[in-house]
This record gives C-alpha cells, structure tokens and sequence, in this order.
C-alpha cells in the first residue's frame, strides 16, 4: 500500500503528466475493465476531461492543491450538478440532480476530476451492493465474488485502478466492508465531521459520507479537503476541523480490545487481527481488555431505527416529484403504491415496510423507543471505554468477501455480516478500515481501528502505523 | 415466534404504500416475520413498557445549527428545470387525476 495521491500530485505537479493525459489513460482503464467489474454504473468522461484541462491551468499557475488534477469517482448516491444520480434505483432512473452535495463543490474547487458515480447497493441498503438495479459490481481480487457494499462499486474502482479514490457513504459499515473486502483503506468519520448535504437520505442519524483509497495519508488528505462547518447540514460541526497529520508512532497508544467484537469470527480473521495487534503491542503500544456488553444488542437496535428513518426518508418518492411514474393507474393513490411497487427493489421494499412496522401504533413503543434507549446505552458504554483507552481494534467484517449471489439468501445471516462495523455508526464514532493480510484463498481481512468522537487523529494514525509497519501487506490502487 | 396476520401485513402494506401480491406476498411475509423475530432482542433488553421510559433523544445529533434565514436568489427556473422538458418555464408532470 502507498500514497497513490502523493504519488501522482508529485507527477502533476513536476509536470512529468498532465491531468489531461492522467485522466485519458483511467479511462483508456475503465473502458478496459468495466466491462467485467460494474464498478461505474455513469461515466462522466467529457466533464473529466474538462474538470482535466481547468486543473491543468491550476497547477501551470501554481495554485494546485494535492488533490488538483485527481481522477476520482463519487458513489451514486452522492448529488452531482446535471449528472445521473440515482442511487441504483429504478425509482430515481434519469434523475439529474440541480445542485452539488457540499463534498463534491469542495473536492471541485480543489480542481478534482470526476471520473463518473459508482455502484451500491439500492439506496445504500445491502452489504454486498448486489441489490443495485445495475446488477453488482465484482470484486477484483476474485471476480466470483462481492466487492461488498453499499460502496462495493467504490471500493473495486479503487482497488482496480479505475479511480485515484472514491466517495462512499457508511449508514452501517458501507465504506469499511467493501474496503475490507477488496483490500483498501475505508475511513468513515465522526457524525457530524464531513457535510451530508447532498448525500441522498437513507437513514439520517447514521449516514454520514466516507472516503475509499489505497493509503492511509490519502485518506488523511481527502479529508482535511471535504470535512468541516457547511451551513446547509445543520448536523455538521459547526467550527472548522484542525487538519489531520497521522503519525506513525503508536508507543503509549491506549488500545482496547473488546472480546464482544470476536464473537462467531473466522479463525484465519482472528488469527491476522491478533498479529496485527502483537505488532502494535511490540512498536510499544499498550494493549488492555475492555468490555463493550450492549454490543449483543446493536444488529436489532441497527435495522429498527435504521428502517424507521429509511421508512420516513423515501416517503417523498410517489412518482409526483422525482424519477420514474407508473404507467397504468386509475387515481393518485394507486399511481403512488404502483410507482412505489415497481420502482423500488425487494431489499428496499423490506426495510421501508420494516420501517413502517416500527413506527406504527402499538409496536413504536416495543421496537422504535427501546431501540432508542439501547442506543443510549450502548453510546453510553463507547464513552467509558475511551476513557480508558485511545482507540480500539477489531475485526472489520467476521469472514472475507462473500461469493456473488450471496444477499440473495437468508437476510438475517446477511445482516449478522454488519455487527462489526454498525457500533461506530450507533455511536456516531471515527473508524478505518486497513487490510490486515489475506485468508487461504487469498481474499484480504480488514483491520478495523475505531476512536472517540472527533478523534480522528488517533485513528489514522494507528491506521498508519498498520500501513507502515507491514500489516498491510496488500497492494491496491496503483494504475 | 412472533407471527403477523395477513390483515395487518396488508395495513402496513397500506401504510407504505406498497403492494405484494400472491406468490410474492407469502415469501415477503415469512422473511418479515423472520426479521421481526430478529429485531425482538430489543425486548429481552428493555424489559416492560416504555410508559416510564424517559426519551433521551438516542440519535447522533450533537449540532442543530441553524442559520440566519436571510433571502438569496433562488436558483433560475431553467437550472431547475433542466433535468426534464419544461413547458414555458414550469414543471410538467403527467396528468395524475384522469
């Protein structure tokens, strides 16, 4: 693993390659490879080749940033100006939003190049992006398997060259898992850190954009770049974030290891996070035992609330104000429940109706206000612990990239795949995601490093050290 | 097993604004109970009613920042109506009520 950004800013910026060149040969790439990974379900080459030559004028007059000149892709949730934005949904087909999401008018302003919008998961809703109405993206370590998801698509482009980065969204793991699964770096951030305005609601109090790459300090980078106050998410931290420079050196670092997280693990995943953590523990590191006991409870207390916001968040698509309309209906009510029934996928349908459940008279008190008060509890437990520690490590996901066709089986055992990554969510907490090594098969495991509120200094610092020190010994993201 | 009657799957269906039917009810209704069963844990956590529980907000917001509500130039009707075919400016959707 290395710093693909630094790598290719350095060439731009020695003018040893022009963006415009750059960017010609990611696509000679794409056009190559697309075919067979689905990782890009828009493409957007002639507004790359502009957004190329306007950084090209940039760097010639010295005003470039690392990230100016960039080929990267955002996730097809994620609002572009004119361009398709459709969450992988046929009820959002043909949708051209008329505004960009504050991430993608910040990375623009940096002189990014849009290579096109990745594939996911139907509306963020799946852990292998297999429930996209585009069919799902393959992973390209071994192409009979998931690249995960939501951002499955994402995480392929990244680890197959097709893109410098990607933008993702983490509702419940959407950018770790799909990194863990095609060995790359997968960074959510604390709630609240980078602006959802613009990203497409799925589940408001969870979602929150994150960052797919090939290193840890291009993470880092795209960070400093996109987070901060913006006065259109009335969510999003209000101060300015202190630019984050990871450092490599972990000795005094307080890590906390929570049994909870190793419950039902792979061997071979538990055989690699225990060497990683001896690596930490001999760079000096100090390891200690902590106890996360409500985290039995996060995969129900997830999908009630999660479903109970998707319910109330794609309520506004009746066919009357976006994206496709039924064609044969007799009144107002049957256009909305035709147009609703056709356009939206199986999984989505499930959640919404899920959601609906949760919320509705009789059982809101059962489901939707214990959920509630286990979140609580569970936020409550997060905080104790990193009173005692600076950050924890941990599985990313409890078994490696599932072969294609695996969603479409018993959806609990799908949704038991999240426990790992679904309490940074829960709690609203920083993590990453670095590969830590491969299983038999040769598929990478992820590391997951998880810290306290807006510390995401610890975090990519630790996820450095992983980098730095050998533990991940995966190469990915080098055209 | 906690069980739900096709009444109330066709109420919530209803609610939705959803429609199964059929083949594609049955397989809905036993993947959603299954699910519910799932999602039960929350019971054997919070024991009793909810009537003495205090609502303690249980979400991520740690920010509700408002700003000044100042007027600004609203976005020109051709931008937002350039992802469809305008009629003299205006949004035109088929006709719903026929």
């Amino acid at each position: 693993m290395k710093s693909v950004i630094g790598e290719l800013s350095a060439l731009l910026k020695s003018r040893k390659i022009s963006s415009v060149e750059l960017t010609k040969k990611y696509i000679s790439e794409i056009e190559k490879k697309n075919g067979n990974l689905n990782a890009y379900v828009h493409l957007t080459f002639d507004e790359a080749l502009k957004n190329a030559e306007n950084a090209d004028k940039l760097i010639k007059e010295g005003k470039g940033t690392p990230l100016t000149g960039i080929p990267m892709t955002l996730k097809d949730n994620i609002c572009t100006d004119g361009i398709l934005t459709t969450c992988c949904s046929k009820i959002l087909e043909g949708h051209r939003p008329c505004y960009d999401a504050t991430v993608w008018k910040r990375l623009k302003q940096c002189g990014a190049v849009l290579l096109g919008k990745t594939n996911m998961d139907e509306f963020a809703m799946g852990s292998a992006s297999e429930t996209s109405c585009y069919g799902a993206p393959k992973n390209p370590v071994d192409v009979m398997r998931v690249a995960g998801g939501s951002s499955g698509g994402g995480a392929a482009a990244v680890k197959a060259g097709l893109a410098a980065y990607a933008l993702g969204s983490d509702t419940g793991g959407s950018v770790r898992q799909p990194a863990a699964f095609c060995g790359t770096v997968g960074f959510k951030p604390t709630y609240g850190a980078i602006s959802r305005y613009g990203l497409i609601a799925y589940a408001s109090s969870f979602d929150q954009i994150g960052i797919l790459s090939a290193g840890v300090e291009d993470a880092a980078e795209i960070y400093n770049a996109v987070c901060g106050a913006d006065e259109y998410d009335m969510t999003c931290c209000p101060r300015n974030m202190p630019e984050i420079k990871p450092e490599v050196d972990v000795k005094g670092l307080k890590i906390g290891i929570a049994e909870e997280f190793y419950k039902g693990l792979d061997s071979e995943i538990r055989a690699a996070v225990d060497r990683a953590v001896a690596v930490y523990e001999k760079a000096g590191a100090e390891i200690m035992l902590v106890k996360l006991p409500s985290l039995e409870y996060v995969l129900p207390v997830y999908y009630i609330l999660a479903c109970a916001e998707a319910s109330s968040n794609l309520g506004r698509y009746d066919g009357i104000r976006y994206g496709s309309r039924a064609e044969n209906y007799s009144g107002v009510d049957e256009m909305i429940t035709i147009t609703r029934s056709q356009g939206f996928g199986k999984e989505v349908q499930k959640r919404i109706m899920l959601g609906t459940y949760v919320l509705s008279g009789g059982y809101s008190d059962a489901y939707y206000k214990k959920a509630r008060v286990l979140r609580e509890h569970i936020k409550a437990e997060f905080n104790s612990v990193f009173g005692l520690c600076d950050v924890l490590l941990a599985p990313t996901v409890p078994q490696t990239a599932f072969p294609l066709g695996y969603s479409g089986g018993n959806p609990i055992e799908t949704y038991l795949s999240d426990i790992c990554t679904v309490p940074a969510n829960i709690a609203g907490l920083p993590a990453v995601s670095v590969p830590c090594g491969v299983d038999g098969k040769g598929l990478p495991i992820g590391l997951q490093i998880i810290g306290d509120r807006f510390n995401e200094s610890a975090v990519l610092s630790a996820a450095l050290f992983a980098e730095k020190s050998g533990i991940c010994d995966i190469d990915g993201g080098v055209l | 097993m906690m069980g739900i009657s096709e009444k109330e799957f066709a109420m919530l269906a209803r609610l939705a604004r959803l429609e199964f039917d059929g083949e594609r009810k049955q397989e809905f209704m036993s993947e959603f109970e299954e699910i519910i069963n799932f999602a039960n844990a929350v019971n054997n956590a919070v024991a009793g009613d909810t009537e003495s529980i205090k609502d303690t907000g249980g979400d991520n917001v740690m920010f509700e920042e408002l700003r000044e509500d100042t007027v600004k130039e609203s976005l020109p009707n051709e931008k937002i109506t350039s992802g469809v075919t305008p009629v003299n400016g205006y949004f035109t959707v088929k006709r719903v009520v026929k």
